[in-house]
């Protein structure tokens, strides 16, 4: 990000340190902006439901099972899994407005039995040990600012023989654009995601064994195009930023096309990893 | 049979996507057919007793076909159904019982005379002496307009065409009646001939508040030649530049042909959405009815998905084949369609700013997230919009609005482009079952709505016409 991008961020969120609690306040409002929810679709993550799908395959989730979803948004995973794979699923979310849309959403697709949603943080969940059959996490764990004790988390709340399921942004910290590091590129997911062997680390640090990837470098390039174009789209209606947010539109033009050669030169991609807790 | 790509293979030795019926290109007889892939893509195959087997293409890409299945909406009542069904599809057409589709647009051919003698032309007309030919009277247009309101109600979308309709001397007062019928979209379908050399013809359509539908085949001397038997460049821009001075929108029209216009759509396009009377391009492969190529080969025809695709590679930084959404209301292989927002310098398709897809699916068991949207989005991809008319720049703003536009985006919106691909059926690959789903009627002067591809291909045009002429003798029609 340039400086006066980071200016901007922090003209917005003027508490924003950009570590820890404000890191997440500051994603969870970013993610939260309408803005932003029309630039990358209600699913926010690359892939959308079809991905989401794949990933709850991969975990084996059945149903009758319990499912926590981590980072859970709005909703759209959580009730996608409640309504297609019959779970009893859980959403925890630190942002509070989504929480609170996501409790709407669900009651208006008649799953508020089925589907809950709670206000959290994925570092300390506010749940009992050994107490979900499933853990998913969605394009959200590169944003944490402790991904271990995040990770120990999820490890924690499964019970033995549950099954995690992260999808998540990969890079190769090598060949990753200079300009696509920084407190934006965090928010925005990219900033702070690991290789995927550095993903495996963590995982199999924490305890978890049976570790599989699906690479979805077909789903970065989609979402990366997707963003691209709602921004042209955006730029020639003729206006600079998108409601208040903190990057004017060329500049996120810029860094976008920096994405996209990224995720085109494999430096850059998207992942999901299972991995069982013993 | 000569020209009727003749097959030695069996049919079912390829995959087999359906069943429906067809006729003999030759006797029209009704044939049971069916739709096989081969070699990726979509042929209709039938046989004859006395002519054989006949095989035409009828989609060039036989996984998207499989694909946009689903872009297919369950059918419209209309109010009135003006025949019964004695002979079996499609021969009781008018709009018979067994239609399952309501009109979207109605066409009325008011003469036969044009002022061009087109090789391609469907209609058959000319300008020579022709032995059969028909001039329709203001009374029969109106009473035929009135037939429309009362089979539709609320009619949206009428095309009056020809011949040539710009040289019929009533032509303002039949548009005139149309648009006091509250129809909000009346086109003219001309060759713009009349538009470049009468100035004064310009201004009283834009009184009227006509949308002119202009023919406009490409650039090369070659292709005109070829498609209109001379070269008109100069008079279409002169015409153009006479609507844009006046007010008057206009959709361009290309007939497309392979080996010949092929590689000029992408330039249609660019100098469409640059030049200011265009508010949008109506793509058409040429169909094998009428007089023009009775002998091409039906193996060898461009279809939609052809022309999605040379869209796209003409204007890769504009377009991707998925751009182009299929129109749910007819079958979703005979129309596709897209708008499109431009400034100046760069383009963006309409479906990569709002889910069209989503709203537009009816097959996929999924909740829609706005019913006003997709109402919207039907009035929009239906083959009773044209880009510029004003239903169609409320319907775009009402995208806009409903879903998570941003405000500010959406005033622009609702200028979007229009491009349509629409792919008409000729006795070669008439399929019966997507004939029952036609939105697009030709209106008669006895008051039927007869499905425009059932027209051309099946016998009603050289009945109509046949049977007007007697009335007339040769030239203007007595009303009955």
């Amino acid at each position: 990000m340039t400086a006066a991008g980071a200016e901007r961020l922090t003209a917005l969120y003027p508490d924003a340190t950009l570590t820890g609690d404000d890191l997440k306040s500051c994603c969870a409002a970013v993610y939260g902006h309408p803005a932003v929810r029309w630039l990358l679709g209600d699913e926010l993550h690359p892939g959308g439901e079809e991905t989401t799908r794949l990933a709850l395959r991969l975990a084996g989730l059945k149903p009758g099972e319990r499912l926590l979803d981590v980072a859970s948004g709005t909703g759209a995973s959580a009730l996608l899994a409640g309504r297609d794979f019959g779970t009893h699923a859980v959403g925890v979310e630190y942002g509070e407005e989504a929480v609170d849309d996501a409790r709407a959403a669900a009651s208006e697709a008649g799953l508020e039995r089925r589907v809950s949603f709670v206000r959290g943080d994925a570092e300390e969940l506010p749940a009992a040990d050994s107490s979900f059959d499933v853990v998913l996490c969605e394009c959200s764990l590169c944003t944490f600012p402790d991904k271990e004790r995040a990770v120990a988390e999820f490890h924690r709340v499964l019970r033995p023989g549950g099954r995690l399921a992260l999808s998540d942004v990969v890079i190769d910290d090598e060949r990753l654009p200079e300009r696509l590091h920084g407190a934006l590129a965090t928010i925005a997911c990219v900033g702070a995601a690991l290789p995927a062997d550095g993903y495996e680390r963590l995982l199999s640090g924490a305890g978890f064994t049976d570790l599989e990837r699906e690479p979805r470098q077909e789903d970065a390039a989609r979402f990366a195009e997707r963003i691209e174009d709602r921004l042209r789209g955006a730029r020639l209606l003729g206006f600079d930023s998108l409601a208040e947010l903190p990057l004017p539109v060329d500049e996120a033009l810029d860094a976008i096309g920096a994405a996209r050669e990224a995720i085109s030169d494999g430096a850059l991609g998207y992942a999901i990893f299972s991995a069982t807790r013993r | 049979m000569t020209g009727g790509g003749t097959s030695n293979g069996d049919a079912g030795a390829h995959g087999l996507l359906g069943r429906t019926q067809s006729i003999c290109p030759r006797c029209r007889r009704v044939l049971d057919a069916e739709l096989v892939e081969r070699d990726g893509r979509v042929l209709l195959t039938r046989t004859c007793p006395e002519h054989g087997s006949i095989e035409a293409v009828v989609y060039g890409d036989a996984k998207r076909y499989a694909e946009i299945q689903r872009f297919s909406k369950p059918g419209e009542e209309p109010r009135e159904r003006q025949t019964e069904s004695l002979r079996g599809c499609p021969h009781d057409c008018g709009i018979c019982p067994e239609h399952a589709q309501h009109t979207c647009l109605g066409i009325i051919e008011v003469n036969t005379a044009c002022n061009l003698d087109c090789p391609i032309c469907f209609a058959d007309s000319g300008s020579g002496q022709q032995e059969h030919g028909y001039s329709l009277t203001l009374e029969q247009v109106e009473s035929m307009l009135d037939a429309f309101v009362r089979a539709e109600g609320e009619p949206e979308s009428v095309q009056l065409s020809g011949g040539e309709p710009s040289i019929h001397p009533q032509i303002l007062e039949m548009l005139q009646a149309a648009r006091e019928r509250g129809i909000p979209l009346v086109m003219l379908n001309t060759n713009g001939i009349r538009l470049a050399r009468d100035p004064r013809f310009a201004p009283a359509l834009a009184e009227i508040g006509v949308h002119v539908y202009l023919q406009f085949d490409g650039f090369s001397d070659a292709t005109q030649l070829a498609i209109r038997g001379k070269s008109l460049t100069e008079e279409k821009l002169r015409a153009l530049d006479r609507c844009a001075e006046a007010g008057v929108s206009v959709s361009l029209a290309a007939a497309v042909e392979r080996g010949l216009n092929e590689h000029e759509v992408g330039e249609i396009v660019r100098f469409g959405v640059e030049h200011p009377a265009v508010s949008g391009v109506f793509f058409q492969p040429v169909t094998h009815s009428g007089r023009f190529r009775a002998d091409a080969d039906p193996l060898d025809k461009l279809t939609n998905s052809d022309l999605i695709e040379l869209i796209a590679a003409q204007l890769p930084d504009w377009f991707r084949d998925d751009d182009f959404v299929p129109v749910p209301c007819c079958s979703p292989t005979c129309r596709s369609a897209t708008f499109a927002l431009y400034d100046g310098e760069d383009l963006v398709p309409l479906p990569r700013l709002v889910d069209v897809e989503q709203y537009l699916d009816y097959v996929t068991n999924r909740a829609v997230p706005d019913l006003d949207v997709r109402e919207a989005l039907e009035g929009l991809w239906s083959a009773k919009a044209a880009g510029g008319s004003a239903p169609v720049a409320e319907r775009l703003e009402c995208i806009a609005c409903a879903t998570a536009m941003p405000p500010e985006l959406r005033e622009v919106a609702a200028r979007g482009f229009m491009i349509v691909i629409q792919d008409f059926q000729d006795p070669y690959t008439l399929d019966v079952e997507k004939l029952r789903k036609c939105c697009v009627s030709e209106i008669v002067p006895d008051g039927r709505l007869i499905p425009f591809c059932a027209y051309n291909s099946v016998g009603y045009r050289e009945q109509v016409r046949l049977q007007m002429s007697e009335h007339s003798g040769n030239g203007a029609v007595a009303p009955r």
